[in-house]
């Protein structure tokens, strides 16, 4: 047997759907320096897609792509970064990543593979058959119109029931842009279905059967594991539960760290009742119940387990069951997903008999679930339903679409929260049947666009939480004040950052907070209370980069970013701190590689500056100040006109803002006009021929052709 | 074995069992459940001696329980089997398997409308090693005695050395347990890992347990259509008590 490094899988593979060509590249030769998932996804876009391809031409490519933690035992080690042009991207598509949980990135390891790199475009349908060293493009005729459900089980039957199929549903075959990709029942990665359903690809099956070898001594392996899932909180990295309980000094009723001794997971059968200390590392996979955690505490008695990624003990894929939704609409009782996935179907209506938290509110999410996760709709974050929320009640639907398109929807069920109502839109949103559904799947810029509506008319309206590019904040000043703005200016898609907001939302007090922050930033200062922001300071803004590069990080090493940052833990006798070199000295062990903190974190770097290269390459801009690192007139207003910087506002000062996007790019060294990398900054990074190359283009701060 | 010896030994079974009678090796079997654990803790799993094949008689002294309802299905039992007894992370080659039932349940694919797992009811399970008792599948079907049963534990276990890599085992076991490492070419199945396992420490549920032997063979369907194999080699030991002299 060949000696290959630990960690790595050692080989990425190529499949050309035009020609079915089937190749592939030594990992650790060719993509070592980037690591794994956007690092490789980004090389891949940079060297192979060259600027102007639109994302449904053949020459746009798609690369699945694990790390090198992903199928090991670290915790949290999920992931797939799915990286392509993003066709909701606006006005132009650029480039962005999906990331998906589930078991796909272990199997993918397992068959020997870090990476899929899927080029071209087949003239039939297809789907990707991986069994270990086999594969094969196979004829997919019979599975095209099929849901996502269907297309699983006929392509297990083919492979055997333990493989792991990606598949897309009815919306990516209708080039929806708002489709996704997903396994394992329900994770998926937004945005990327219909650049698959473009290259006639409905799934990808894999079977693997391999090892991922750990290169390091076995048993600091297993130490290194067990004290990582010693620092570990819950979902999101709350590290605190979120009620008063004896055994934990502290307490915050945000947190997602539900699972309180004397709860059960009512639908399990027998019903589990949780019990024993809450700190039992036998016990994590009961502190989230993300279900309960968005759907109110009725979800407990429905509660079937928890579920999630390989190698994750956290589960934050809540499976639910609720009888009465079979009886009431035809569909599956059991049904499961995490976060903005759970509220699908309940984010579609502004009131819900009940409330938020209501029986009516969970009967809509299973329906929005059952339909969503079948047809394969992305929901952008939740911004599909608040934009068809806003052009309802500001009545700009009823002026503009046509009166027969207009009855043939019961406006009634949908202003009384009916779960009905989401059998009549959301399967023609996955069949782009009628203008307002093909319009509401196009995202929310190509929407605006086609309705004449300005964007402004979103960007002023804090209601809409619409961003920029036709995206929406994730984890913005609401979050973390200045810090959560500057994030949300760098992606091309909804920033899905969750290192800075991990941290601040972790429930520890502001002053244990704050001497943590001091370890790794340097000072106290670089965190403020949520709600009570104090002006820019350097320090805020090298925590913002860290959050940018610890998640770059975690996107190529197959980590879990929503799990991350593990600056903080919920160990009193620690101070509560958490340990940031976990990621080095996993890698290090893995691999045999001996890696320090600060060089994964340069390597971090250098994908997140590899990133903003090829924004700015196929943007044709060298301004990401003016044209790119954009923000929403929503951050300056407050309803109560509260002034910025006083207690209970979120509102920004412009003067401020601009001053944390100076210091942001004084600290990651990139032309404070311009905001784009220096020729030096590139140099540092070992990204010189990327530089060359944006030079040549005008696109470096004061390089000269 | 001479028969002294062999007389010997059945004798001081027979008095553990409180029947201080000179039994026939057949009359010796019918008391063997009570006999067995003495002769366990005379560690004589080779009951009759070098000149014939290995048959096991005592029982395993623990096994790892599972339960169902509390599995979340993330395998981390599975990788901690085999990262931090093999220094690389396989569940194919784990010797607890959940990941062939996350999708579908035990049932598969193929199996009826009430299918379990992700796709399912939501509910995985864990297969996992029975430790089984005399005539412990996988041992029996072994033509190399390879398959001993570790005196510190009673476990099931592979001696590599003598693993021949023939896979009669694998096709043994009913509960398809026996895991094949194609780097080796060996086989290998739980060994409990010397009495601290690593897939029940490594739960994150409390799914998995460390108790106890007792047969649950009976209790649980098979996970393969059972083709008990016997080699040669063992099968003159079998008739050699099962048929008397
Ligand atoms: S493969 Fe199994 S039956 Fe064959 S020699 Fe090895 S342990 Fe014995
Ligand atoms: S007891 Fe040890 S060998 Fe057996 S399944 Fe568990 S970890 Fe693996
Ligand atoms: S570690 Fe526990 S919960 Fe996870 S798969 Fe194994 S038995 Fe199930």
């Amino acid at each position: 047997m060949r000696e290959r490094a630990g960690g790595f899988a050692g080989k990425v593979l190529r499949v050309d759907l035009s020609t079915g060509k089937i190749g592939f590249d030594d990992t650790v030769d060719r993509y070592r320096e980037v690591l794994g998932g956007t690092g490789i996804g980004y090389q891949v876009m940079w060297e192979e897609v060259p600027p102007g391809t639109a994302p449904f031409d053949a020459a746009n490519k798609i690369v699945f792509a694990t790390g090198v933690l992903a199928g090991t035992g670290v915790p949290c080690n999920g992931r797939t970064a799915v990286t392509t042009l993003f066709p909701s991207c606006w006005p132009k598509p650029l480039v962005a990543s999906g990331h998906m949980g589930g078991q796909f990135a272990a199997k993918l390891k397992y068959a020997g593979y870090d990476a899929l790199i899927v080029e071209g475009k087949s003239d039939k349908p297809v789907w990707i058959m991986i069994r270990d060293g086999m594969v094969q493009v196979r004829d997919a005729g019979h599975l095209w119109g099929c849901g996502i459900r269907r297309t699983t089980f006929e392509i297990s039957r083919e492979m055997g029931p333990d493989c792991v199929v990606a598949a897309i549903g009815q919306a990516g075959e209708h080039l929806v842009p708002l489709s996704v990709v997903m396994n394992s029942a329900s994770h998926s990665a937004g945005g990327v279905g219909a650049v698959m359903g473009a290259k006639n690809l409905k799934a990808i099956g894999v079977q693997g059967s391999g090892a991922v070898r750990i290169a390091g001594d076995r048993s600091e392996w297993e130490r290194l594991v067990k004290f990582h899932l010693s620092i570990l909180g819950s979902n999101n990295q709350h590290v605190v539960p979120s009620f008063p309980h004896p055994q934990a000094e502290y307490y915050n009723p945000s947190s997602r760290w539900v699972g309180a001794p004397g709860r059960r997971w009512g639908a399990a059968e027998p019903p589990v009742e949780i019990n024993g200390g809450l700190f039992d590392l036998n016990r994590i996979a009961f502190r989230a119940n993300n279900g309960v955690f968005y759907l109110g505490e009725q979800v407990w008695q429905h509660t079937v387990r928890g579920n999630g990624c390989t190698g994750c003990p956290i589960r934050c894929h809540t499976i639910i069951k609720v009888p009465s939704v079979a009886a009431k609409y035809g569909i599956r009782e059991v049904a499961q997903n995490t976060c903005v996935g759970l509220l699908f179907g309940r984010s579609f209506f502004r009131t819900l008999p009940g409330g938020l938290m209501s029986q009516a509110a969970l009967e809509a999410s299973m329906v929005g679930m059952h339909l969503a996760d079948d047809l394969g709709i992305w929901c952008n974050y939740g911004q599909l339903q608040r934009d068809m929320i806003k052009l309802y009640y500001e009545g700009t639907l009823h002026d503009r679409l046509g009166s027969k398109e207009y009855a043939s929807y019961s406006w009634d069920k949908f202003e009384n929260g009916d779960p009905r109502f989401l059998f009549e839109i959301i399967p023609r949103i996955a069949m782009r049947q009628g203008e307002l559904a093909h319009d509401l799947g196009l995202g929310t810029g190509y929407l605006l666009d086609r309705w004449s509506i300005p964007e402004t008319a979103w960007t002023g309206d804090m209601v809409s939480s619409y961003w920029k590019f036709g995206h929406p904040k994730h984890h913005a000043n609401e979050d973390d004040g200045q810090c959560g703005v500057i994030i949300n200016t760098q992606y091309n898609r909804d920033a899905q950052c969750h290192s800075h907001v991990n941290f601040i939302r972790n429930g520890l007090p502001l002053a244990i907070q704050k001497k943590l922050a001091a370890e790794i930033w340097g000072s106290g200062d670089a965190v403020d209370a949520v709600g009570a922001y104090t002006p820019m300071n350097i320090h805020k803004a090298r925590r913002a980069k860290w959050s940018l590069i610890r998640k770059e990080l975690h996107d190529s090493l197959g980590l879990c970013n929503w799990m991350g940052p593990w600056v903080a833990s919920p160990i009193k006798a620690r101070g509560y701190s958490g340990d940031d070199s976990l990621e080095s000295r996993f890698y290090s062990l893995a691999t045999g590689h001996q890696t320090s903190r600060e060089e994964l974190d340069r390597i971090g770097e250098r994908i997140f500056v590899l990133h903003r290269a090829l924004t700015i390459r196929d943007m044709g801009e060298i301004d990401m100040r003016r044209r790119h690192d954009l923000y929403p007139e929503w951050i300056f207003r407050d309803s109560n006109d509260s002034q910025p910087f006083t207690k209970g506002t979120i509102r920004m000062d412009p003067l401020d803002i601009a001053k944390a996007m100076d210091m942001f790019y004084e600290v990651m060294g990139w032309g404070k006009e311009s905001g784009a990398p220096t020729a030096e900054t590139y140099a540092r990074l070992g990204l010189k021929a990327v530089a060359q190359e944006l030079a040549a283009k005008r696109l470096v701060p004061g390089a000269q052709p | 074995m001479d028969s002294e010896k062999e007389r010997e030994i059945i004798q001081v079974a027979a008095s553990g069992t409180g029947m201080d009678t000179v039994l026939s090796r057949r009359q010796f079997l019918v008391f063997s459940g009570r006999a067995i654990t003495v002769l366990a803790t005379m560690d004589i799993c080779r009951a009759w001696g070098s000149d014939s094949a290995l048959v096991i008689l005592d029982n395993a002294k623990g096994l790892v329980v599972a339960d169902a309802s509390r599995c979340v299905g993330c395998q981390r039992c599975e990788l901690a089997c085999t990262e931090f007894n093999d220094g690389r992370a396989q569940p194919s080659l784990a010797r607890i398997q959940v990941g062939r039932t996350i999708n579908f349940g035990p049932e598969g694919s193929l199996g009826r409308n009430q299918a379990q797992g992700l796709w399912g009811g939501g509910t995985f399970s864990q297969d996992i090693c029975h430790q089984c008792p005399h005539p412990v599948p996988c041992a029996t079907a072994c033509p190399n005695d390879a398959i001993l049963a570790d005196p510190r534990t009673g476990a099931r276990v592979v001696d590599t050395s003598r693993c021949s890599g023939c896979r009669l085992c694998l096709r043994a076991c009913p509960w398809d347990m026996i895991r094949f490492d194609e780097e080796s070419q060996k086989a290998t199945k739980c060994f409990l890992c010397q009495g601290s396992p690593k897939c029940v420490e490594a739960c994150p549920a409390g799914a998995l347990r460390y108790v106890p032997w007792r047969n649950i063979a009976r209790e649980t369907a098979p996970r393969t259509a059972v083709f008990p194999v016997i080699s040669a080699e063992k099968a003159r030991g079998c008739l050699d008590c099962h048929l008397g002299r």
